[in-house]
């Protein structure tokens, strides 16, 4: 049986879900027009439906790396392939679609500004996953829109959670010490995080630098640490905080500067000039 | 994002619709390659593959395959509509792959 639409959504949302890519693909044109329709997807090591033809589906796996070098999180084309069928040639034209899984904001520290943070983070689309080694913190409860909430113990805080070079971690926990901790770790990583915010007023952090270069760390280290953590906004209550966090990650991911656009384009002084 | 939002529109139909995918453009056009459509017995289920600018023309070949036919290519030409009062200006042609979503 082909597989519709609705069914390799479904199995595209479960994947990508558990942190796994997805490639889809459906003929859409073909001069066998028997193939049109037909679909095939790969996932790691496995794989389900058919293109219609095995020599297509090989045709179309080798082509995959290739097509989707360099790509956002997800993408999307057609292309004609050609591929040997019945000893002479034939083409198809197949749409195809590459699913990654959301990159992971990771907040440490399940308190009251992980609360705000977590709901923002989920609706900019990130995969949000809240640490914390308080039970009555950590729960589901406290974090709807969490992907993942877990119990953990600073001494190895990120052992269940593997970061990635597109993931955000956020330092918030109840005590600097914590933070410390856990900045040295990520800082370690053999992939870093493009985006890891820390908590604390101008003197902690830098205590925190100082400490950092105590411990071997160099300045190139230090600078990849956003801290004190969001843009100044100005804003004071948990919800404010988690936003000026959020903007900041924005800011960063998309390539922005801050800046308010009313300043920065200055529209009634450069046209509207008495 | 988008994206999961029709994903999860896809999960979740309770009725027979067709899944309308711009596959290909050529020139200016609303939507790129990867923009989908749910269309339902009455229309537009979810999603858009750019409003007025031709979307009427794979509503109504959507409709049709929802009462049998196979699935296909709907070339949308988006050039020759020069009494549209339509604010997007558009000027390209953009082919939508049509076909039925579950059932």
């Amino acid at each position: 049986m082909n597989p519709t639409p609705s069914q390799v959504a479904a199995l595209v949302l479960e994947a990508t879900g558990r942190g796994e890519s997805v490639h889809t693909a459906v003929v859409v044109d073909a001069s066998d027009s028997s193939l049109v329709g037909r679909r095939w997807w790969v996932s790691g090591d496995r794989q389900g439906g058919t293109l219609g033809s095995a020599a297509l589906d090989r045709v179309v796996a080798r082509g995959l790396a290739g097509l989707f070098a360099g790509r956002g999180p997800t993408a999307a084309l057609s292309r004609n392939f050609v591929y040997e069928e019945k000893g002479g040639e034939a083409t198809a034209a197949v749409y195809v679609e590459a699913h990654h899984p959301a990159p992971a904001l990771v907040i440490v520290g399940a308190g009251h500004i992980a609360a705000p943070l977590s709901r923002i983070g989920a609706m900019l689309g990130l995969r949000v996953v809240v640490l914390d080694d308080r039970e009555e913190y950590a729960t589901e409860g406290r974090f709807p829109d969490a992907a993942d909430v877990r119990v953990i113990d600073f001494r190895d805080p990120f052992a269940e959670t593997p970061l990635a070079r597109q993931d955000r971690v956020v330092l918030v926990t109840r005590g600097h010490r914590f933070d410390y901790e856990c900045l040295v770790k990520v800082l370690r990583m053999p992939e870093v995080p493009c985006y890891i915010g820390m908590i604390g007023s101008r003197r902690r952090v830098r205590a925190t630098h100082e400490k950092l270069l105590a411990d071997g760390l160099g300045t190139s280290a230090l600078r990849r640490v956003r801290a004190p953590i969001g843009l100044d906004l100005g804003g004071q209550s948990p919800t404010e905080i988690a936003l000026a966090i959020a903007a900041e990650i924005v800011m960063l991911g998309a390539g922005g500067t801050g800046t308010p656009l009313a300043e920065k384009e200055r529209i009634v002084e450069r046209f509207f000039a008495d | 994002m988008t994206n999961t939002e029709i994903l999860t529109a896809l999960t979740e139909l309770r009725e027979p619709a067709v899944l309308a995918t711009v596959v290909a453009t050529k020139g200016s056009t609303p939507r790129k390659v990867g923009a989908r459509m749910l269309v339902g017995e009455r229309g537009v289920v979810h999603g858009t593959v750019g409003g007025g600018c031709g979307e009427g023309e794979v509503v109504e070949a959507a409709l049709e395959l929802l009462q049998g036919g196979r699935p296909r290519i709907v070339r949308v030409n988006l050039l020759d509509e020069p009494t549209s009062w339509s604010p997007a200006v558009c000027g390209g042609t953009m082919d939508v792959f049509i076909e039925r979503a579950k059932w």
